[in-house]
């Protein structure tokens, strides 16, 4: 590996300073899991790495709002103590479920969850999930502070709209009462490999009405992509079996699937179809 | 500063020092450095677990952990696990049950097992699953490494 400089500030003020370069081959590091996989495959060649990991309080930390409407999780939090925070299991127990088959206790252990947001590979489970959730983060960079969708994070593939210098705080995700969410993914030869597809939905039920919904589809395409269209078929509704089919034959409409290895466009429309109607049923309980 | 830096640790509960190259990785440097072998690397990506080592208690794959991290931290390895000439009783049940064919990928294991334990005393076959499901044998010992955790599970319980 070609010579670079690690530094490890520890607050946030001397890691923005130590960013601010017009460099792309400066960057922030979190866990490293993604980071070290690409250095080793010299895809990507740091001049300067700057660690998270010892900045402390404005990274870290799970806390609920004084009004309790929405939890902040700092973005140098681990999977794991995402996974083990009480608040998390209370508040988004979905996370824990998405966890049980998200990478091993050792990835768990040291991937972030800035990482996970930053590094923009839309095979990644979590950010269609912060999606579906309609969670938002803090970003600070060179010219200041602003807070964005987590939808508008991703532009592309690998791509995100954080700019050279900038580093992700914190994310938010809104408590609405009510709201139930569940994410399925399909991997099509062994259980690690990267999903052909996957479905994060949330809904609001209202007996059998779907009050509200958002539907985020993952991995079939260059970024995680909410599925309006098919929301709108269903938003008002109750859950039948026949609205089901038309939202899953709307949802393969309104976006385009392409062919790779892990499945043919056809085939990921079809799981498409199956895995949004089972997600829905499963969240209204039928 | 760009070259390698000198980092100082606890390796198995004693004190240790290193130099270290920009982006060499934890399990590079315990071998190269250290000739402890236990770790070794095997997929390079964080997926079968041969590498495992634990930073401050917690597991994490070696071929991923920057070395650079380990400064301060307290590491340590399956050669660390014995105490003397007596094995743990994690090694001794995954000897007992015949947990391995060639054993590349048991220090692994153990140590994943030692954390399994901890976490969960009396684990069932899923919680086993689920928790060793980062870690691959070749040989596939599977159903003698389940055997194995679930004797060591009962030992550890039975000393108390
Ligand atoms: C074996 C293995 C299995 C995996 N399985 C899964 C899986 O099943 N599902 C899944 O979703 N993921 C999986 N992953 C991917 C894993 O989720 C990511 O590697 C991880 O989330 C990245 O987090 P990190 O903190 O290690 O990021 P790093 O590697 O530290 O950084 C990744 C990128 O984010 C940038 N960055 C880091 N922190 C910030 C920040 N706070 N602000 C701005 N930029 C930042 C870095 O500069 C870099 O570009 C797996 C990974 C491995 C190695
Ligand atoms: S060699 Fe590190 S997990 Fe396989
Ligand atoms: S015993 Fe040979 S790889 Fe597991």
């Amino acid at each position: 590996m070609k010579n670079f400089d690690l530094e490890e500030p520890e607050s946030l003020a001397e890691a923005l300073a130590l960013l601010d370069e017009d460099d792309s081959a400066v960057r922030p590091i979190g866990g490293g899991t993604a980071l070290m996989l690409m250095m080793k495959a010299q895809f990507f060649e740091p001049t300067r790495l700057v660690s998270l990991r010892k900045v402390g309080g404005a990274l870290g930390g799970i806390d609920l709002s004084e009004d309790g409407s929405s939890l902040r999780v700092g973005a140098g939090t681990t999977f794991t103590q995402l996974q083990q925070s009480p608040l998390v299991q209370k508040h988004l127990p979905v996370i824990g479920r998405v966890m049980k088959t998200l990478a091993n206790v050792r990835v768990r252990n040291v991937a972030t969850v800035g990482g996970n947001l930053a590094h923009g590979d839309p095979h990644l489970d979590l950010p269609p999930v912060w999606m579906a959730l309609d969670a938002a983060v803090d970003v600070v960079g060179p010219s200041g502070e602003r807070r964005l969708a987590v939808a508008d994070l991703f532009q592309g593939y690998y791509e995100t709209s954080l700019a050279d210098g900038e580093v992700i705080t914190a994310l938010y995700a809104p408590l609405v009462e009510d709201r139930r969410a569940a994410y399925a993914k399909v991997t099509t030869r062994a259980s690690h490999d990267w999903p052909a597809l996957g479905v994060a939905v949330s809904l609001v039920p209202d007996g059998d009405v779907i009050a509200d919904i958002r539907i985020v589809l993952g991995a079939a395409l260059d970024m995680p992509t909410r599925l309006t269209a098919a929301e709108n078929v269903l938003r008002g509704q109750p859950a039948g079996d026949d609205l089901l089919a038309t939202a899953g034959e709307t949802a393969a409409e309104e976006v385009d699937i392409e062919s790779d290895h892990r499945g043919s466009a056809g085939y990921k429309n079809h799981l498409l179809k199956i895995y949004l109607g089972r997600v829905v049923r499963e969240l209204m309980g039928r | 500063m760009s070259g390698p830096r000198d980092i100082t640790f606890t390796l198995n509960g004693r004190p240790a020092a290193a130099t270290v190259k920009p982006g060499e990785t934890l399990v590079d440097v315990l071998t190269n450095q250290f000739d402890l072998t236990g770790a070794r690397e095997s997929c390079a990506q964080g997926l079968c677990g041969c590498c495992t080592v634990l930073v401050d208690g917690d597991a994490v794959s070696g071929c991923l952990y920057m070395a650079w991290f380990a400064d301060g931290a307290e590491i340590n390895t399956i050669e660390g696990l014995a105490d003397g000439n007596t094995l743990h009783p994690i090694q001794e049940a995954f000897l007992e049950a015949g947990a391995f064919q060639c054993g590349f990928c048991t220090p692994g294991f153990i140590l994943m097992t030692k954390k399994l334990l901890e976490a969960h005393p009396d684990p069932d076959d899923d919680v086993i699953r689920h928790f060793l499901v980062g870690n691959l044998c070749r040989c596939a010992a599977y159903p003698e490494i389940v055997a194995a955790v679930k004797l060591a599970a009962r030992r550890l319980r039975d000393a108390g």
